[in-house]
């Protein structure tokens, strides 16, 4: 159903009971006047002289119309008071000078008599059931029919002669007959207020359906061309809002669009790096064990076990460094979520010291740990907070030469845990060590893995230092003296119930 | 008698290779491809992948830890935080993500299966040490060594987990006032004196960046 459309069954829907309303007010007040006028010529035609007489003598003849039989008509004979014929019942406004000319007229009123127990000599009286009377107790008449939409009234009254045949009298008459009957009012004016409100509506209506069709059409266009394009509303109106909806919600989805793009294509780089990351290890690894396999009888054992060693180092570069993009994938994201827990740090720093000393005791490096007695819990994410300190601990042994250190110290500090991994290698020159901080190696330079050089911390200290921010925990760097690197990781220990 | 360790693991090149690094260990190893509930009194360490054909890891930890408090080490490929913690909750004592290098197997395995010395409490001994704390008295072999009360504080505190290294900073607290200067300067000199009173200088090792270590039997 369209607009035009459902705007004019709701006027027509509103209006009819409104009119039908207005109608029956309308035939009740006809009604009523013409009641009242009954009552009055037939207490008028009591008051005549000889009237009780001539009612005796002959009731049917007395309340016969003037002209018998020919209702409408100017009845003779005895109403002289009322020489126009039918009383003017119309609603006052008609005033005194009766129905105006045009206006069907009313029918002559006819009297029928009864006597006292309500039965009547004339023949053509309508009976009336027994209480009928009872309506007169309250006062001098009481309208018997009381049919809205009819034209026939009819009034019953109490005669001044309580004895004879004519104890009561009933007076008909009609109302002035309407439009169509005695139903609608007399006047087709009532038809204009209705006929003016459904012309506003489609006068009102009609611009407001133009203007929606016009932004529909609009709308269309601007889908059809990918939103581009934003539909243009004149005007200061709900229409014109309707449009400024459009426009702003087109605008979201046009963001919402770019979004999903760059994620997508964040997503096809960050593959993109991370084969790139991957596979340099691995064909590193590769032909490790292409030179083992063709060197197995010619070359020196020594030379083999070099070999095998930076084979190993590969592996293990290479375990680290998908550890790393698996945990990348969960903090680089808009709003990370840390999985909580309660973790002991004391096995958390055990797991990390096993993993990396294979290949510490392989690069013949001493990798020992410190814990205090009683484990120390903290609430964290275990699998990114283990990537972040087995980070650290790698790199202390990745930097570090033959002979060298790594310690990793675990001590309560006044309610707060503190992670120290400690090597004797070369450090960090200060200015970089100033970035390291700062950036924490986000750059994609960071990604790329140079040998020998600080550069290569790479994605795993960048990973430490996310993890770190997202706990709220301090991560720190200092050179030490006269060689090497201390890497503090500090956070809050939970109050002593939680960890109970 | 060896220990009995039951692997767990549907892939069979890595449970060759597990079986093989085990043996070479020492251990006795029975090895299933299918996850099913074992039998707590036939083993004594359980190694179980996660995702199994048959039952899932979990599952078999769960049904084991209703009954027994055998070891279990978990094996994950999937680096998981919820799966950890679900494993440990479990009664997981630990978990090893793949890869991990032979040793690294050997190392977690054996420290899951490393029973506390069950000696007096009052006593602990450690090689020749023999060290009362009740009494606060020190004997190595048939000699008592008189110590002061930072020494033997000392002593006690690296005595207690033997093969382990302690922190500096853990030595200062058990040992020394902490009102006084230089503390950790300190704990060197008891320490050195320590040492020439023990007369064995093997015993207190010291590690690098940590702190000290009493040499135990223990491996570390």
């Amino acid at each position: 159903m369209n607009l035009r459309l459902r705007l004019l069954l709701t006027t027509v829907a509103v209006a009819v009971p409104l009119v039908a309303g207005l109608v029956w007010l309308d035939a009740r007040s006809r009604h009523r006047a013409a009641e009242e006028a009954l009552a009055r010529i037939t207490q008028e035609r009591f008051e005549r002289p000889d009237a009780q007489a001539r009612c005796e003598a002959d009731p049917v003849a007395w309340g016969a119309p003037r002209t018998p039989g020919a209702m409408g008509e100017r009845p003779p004979g005895p109403a002289p008071r009322t020489p126009s014929g039918p009383p003017s019942h119309g609603p006052p406004s008609r005033g005194p000078g009766g129905p105006p000319p045009g206006l069907p007229r009313a029918a002559p009123p006819r009297f029928f008599a009864y006597d006292r127990a309500l039965a009547s000599r004339d023949p053509a009286a309508p009976r009336l059931a027994a209480g009928t009377a009872a309506a007169l107790a309250e006062g001098d008449w009481a309208a018997i029919d009381r049919a809205t939409f009819d034209e026939r009234v009819e009034v019953l009254l109490r005669s001044p002669w309580p004895d004879g045949p004519c104890a009561y009298v009933l007076v008909r008459g009609t109302t002035p007959r309407g439009f169509i009957g005695a139903i609608l009012p007399a006047t087709e004016l009532w038809l204009a207020p209705l006929a003016a409100t459904l012309i506003a509506v489609l006068v009102a209506v009609g611009p407001v359906v133009g203007r929606i069709r016009r932004l529909t059409a609009d709308v269309r266009r601007s889908a059809a061309g990918g939103f581009v394009e934003a539909p243009a509303v004149a005007g200061a109106d709900e229409v014109r809002q309707l449009g400024d909806a459009f426009v702003a919600a087109s605008a979201e989805v046009r963001r919402q669009l770019a979004a999903r793009d760059d994620r997508e294509r964040a997503l096809r780089e960050f593959l993109a790096n991370t084969t790139h990351d991957v596979m340099i290890p691995l064909t590193v690894l590769t032909q490790h064990l292409a030179s083992l396999r063709a060197g197995v009888r010619t070359r020196e054992p020594a030379e083999l076990d070099e070999v095998v060693a930076r084979a190993m180092d590969e592996a293990h570069y290479l375990a680290a460094l998908i550890h790393n993009l698996s945990v990348a994938a969960r903090v680089d994201v808009a709003e990370p979520r840390l999985e909580r827990a309660a973790i002991d740090l004391n096995a958390l720093v055990a797991r990390v010291v096993a993993r990396h000393r294979p290949v510490a005791a392989e690069r013949g490096i001493e990798l020992d740990s410190g814990v205090p007695e009683a484990p120390v819990i903290v609430d964290a994410d275990l699998t990114l907070l283990e990537q972040a300190v087995s980070n650290v601990v790698y790199n202390a042994i990745r930097y570090n030469r033959r002979g060298g250190h790594v310690a990793v110290v675990l001590d309560r500090d006044d309610g707060r845990f503190v992670l120290r991994v400690l090597d004797d290698g070369p450090g960090i020159p200060p200015p970089d060590l100033g970035s390291l901080i700062r950036r924490g190696f986000r750059s994609d330079a960071a990604r790329t893995r140079t040998t020998g050089g600080h550069g290569g911390h790479g994605i795993g200290l960048h990973i430490t230092h996310t993890v770190a921010r997202l706990h709220a925990y301090q991560l720190t760097f200092t050179n030490r003296e006269p060689s090497g690197l201390e890497v503090e990781l500090a956070g809050p220990l939970p109050p002593p119930a939680a960890t109970a | 008698m060896s220990d009995r360790v039951l692997l767990i693991e549907d892939d069979r090149e890595l449970g060759a290779q597990i079986v093989a690094t085990l043996h070479k260990a020492g251990f006795g190893v029975t090895w299933w491809t299918e996850g099913r509930v074992p039998d707590p009194a036939s083993i004594d360490l359980l190694i179980v992948d996660l995702m199994l054909p048959g039952m899932y890891g979990l599952d078999i930890l769960k049904a084991l830890r209703a009954t027994s408090d055998t070891p279990a080490l978990v094996l994950s490929a999937r680096n998981d935080t919820g799966d950890k913690i679900r494993a440990l909750k479990l009664g997981a004592d630990d978990y090893m993500t793949k890869p991990f290098w032979p040793e690294e197997l050997v190392e977690r395995v054996r420290a899951r299966l490393r029973r506390p010395t069950l000696a007096r409490n009052d006593v602990i001994e450690v090689g020749p040490l023999r060290i009362g704390l009740a009494e606060r008295q020190v004997w190595v072999g048939e000699r008592a060594v008189d110590l002061t009360r930072a020494e033997f504080d000392l002593l006690a505190t690296l005595a207690r987990r033997p093969g382990a290294a302690v922190t500096r900073a853990a030595l200062v607290d058990a040992a020394i006032d902490a009102d006084r200067d230089g503390a950790e300067r300190t704990l060197d000199v008891h320490v050195s004196r320590l040492r020439k009173k023990l007369g064995d200088a093997g015993m207190i090792q010291t590690v690098w960046g940590v702190g000290y270590r009493l040499a135990g039997s223990a491996p570390t």
